[in-house]
């Protein structure tokens, strides 16, 4: 059995009134990849925003590698470095180009020497094919490149496990296969990535794992065969026809 | 006495009326990176303090708004002669800086919360601190977007000066009363007066619309 990297029990999250999360347990082994799939509202999102601490948990632990991972502010910082986030919206920093953007988190939070972290920054750039849109500001790329730059930034920062939070939603149909392109590579290349997703044909492909979530719970998980051609719930049975 | 001779009267004092310029933008300029720094501070305060900052952001701005600045400057100036000595010049400096510092808090707040949330997730995703964030993706927007209200409210600043005559600094305005009142052509004095604070501003507005494009992120609409 492979070590464990992401641990999550019993994970609570209430919105105001409403109850988003409901004692929900997972864990990621190293090299793994999970895609997170289930109907909207039921809290994909917000499981990956607790991981992180972008939204704190009402109830229930977290654990990074066998570290837990708690509100503390020095904590939360080294925790985050080693968490990569990948965004609906891409978020990527409007002022800076995509190069700048790439090499900001380690300069900014690794302290490393920004020469350096310029260098690394373009190597990071190739890996996802935007190394020629390098000086390019964020506002002069189309969706799909501007996710790939999202990507790299996170990628920079050497990360343990890649988050990603409806990497594709955003996007326009034609701009959705260079982005999941990138992610398909990362996967192969070994890197543990959770996947919020609606893209079937991604989940089929690229997860060693499918997580159906519904309710705040875990429904249902397994291996992409099993979870599309044999689910054990009704609720999955229209995903099998898509 | 002739309309040309009456002219000649006027426009024989414009050296002096010029010298006034230098004590104005003085009083602008100081006034000026006081309350930017005050007004930049509060508006952080407003967007990211705690509750008891925040309300009390909410509250100078609402107060400090609320007041004339002749009053504001009065109060200053007589605070002086009652408790502590300020000089009529930092008088004035400061009662401007007060005033545009509630308005420009006000200015850089909206700069600030009209940048998406996600900029900030963004950050602390990567590890950064609530600080680097503010510093390092916050502002550096934000300010770019403030530039043209910051101007706007800039070249109010470089006009209420001209209230530091009543405390009898000889600014531009103040010597333009004195010419008005060697000559008795305060009709003309005063348009001479007016061209040359509309000269400063256009001068300024021009300037800052430099600033503005030179700082624009290529590819953002604004």
């Amino acid at each position: 059995m492979s070590k464990s990297i992401l641990r999550v029990e019993n994970l609570y999250k209430k919105f105001k009134d409403t109850e988003v999360l409901k004692g929900l347990s997972i864990t990621v082994e190293e090299g793994e990849v999970v895609v997170i799939i289930g109907p909207s509202g039921t809290g994909k999102s917000t499981l990956l925003r607790c991981i992180n601490r972008l939204t704190e948990p009402d109830a229930g632990d977290i654990y990074l590698g066998d570290k837990k991972i708690e509100t503390g502010r020095s904590n939360l910082s080294k925790v985050r470095q080693q968490i990569g986030m990948v965004f609906q919206d891409f978020n990527l920093f409007n002022h800076l180009t995509s190069l700048q953007n790439v090499a900001i988190g380690p300069v900014k939070v690794k302290k490393m020497d920004k020469k350096k972290a310029l260098k690394s920054a373009m190597k990071e750039l190739e890996r996802v094919g935007m190394a020629d849109k390098a000086q390019n500001y964020p506002a002069e790329l189309s969706g799909g490149q501007k996710q790939r730059v999202a990507i790299a930034r996170a990628l920079a920062m050497d990360p343990k496990i890649m988050l990603f939070d409806e990497p594709t939603s955003a996007l326009d149909p034609e701009l959705i296969g260079e982005v999941l392109e990138v992610m398909k590579n990362l996967a192969m290349a070994g890197m543990t990535m959770m996947v919020v997703s609606h893209e079937m044909g991604f989940a089929r492909e690229a997860a060693d794992r499918i997580v159906f979530l519904e309710d705040g719970v875990v429904a249902e998980m397994g291996s992409p065969e099993k979870i599309f051609n044999n689910p054990e719930k009704s609720g999955l049975g229209s995903l099998s026809a898509k | 006495m002739g309309i040309s001779d009456k002219a000649y009267k006027v426009l024989s004092s414009i050296p002096y009326l010029l010298s006034g310029v230098g004590i104005t933008l003085e009083i602008t300029v100081i006034a000026l990176m006081l309350g930017t720094a005050i007004g930049l501070f509060l508006a952080l305060g407003r967007v990211y303090g705690n509750g008891v900052v925040r309300r009390f952001v909410i509250f100078y701005s609402r107060i400090i708004r609320s007041l004339p600045l002749l009053v504001i400057l009065f109060m200053l100036y007589f605070l002086g002669s009652e408790i502590i000595d300020i000089p009529a010049f930092w008088a004035v400096i400061l009662a401007l800086a007060i005033h545009t510092s509630a308005y420009q808090s006000e200015i850089f707040r909206g700069a600030i919360q009209s940048i998406s949330m996600g900029q900030m997730e963004a950050a602390l995703a990567l590890g950064m601190s609530k600080y680097q964030g503010i510093f390092a993706v916050i502002l550096p927007q934000s300010l770019r977007r403030a530039i043209p209200y910051w101007a706007n409210e800039a070249t109010i600043v470089l006009k209420d000066s001209a209230l530091a005559y009543v405390l009898g600094i000889t600014e531009l305005m103040r010597r333009g009363e004195y010419v008005s009142a060697r000559t008795s052509q305060p009709l003309l004095t005063y348009i001479v007066v007016g061209l040359i604070y509309l000269i400063l501003t256009y001068a300024f507005t021009k300037s800052m619309a430099r600033v503005e494009s030179r700082a624009r992120i290529p590819g953002l609409e604004r």
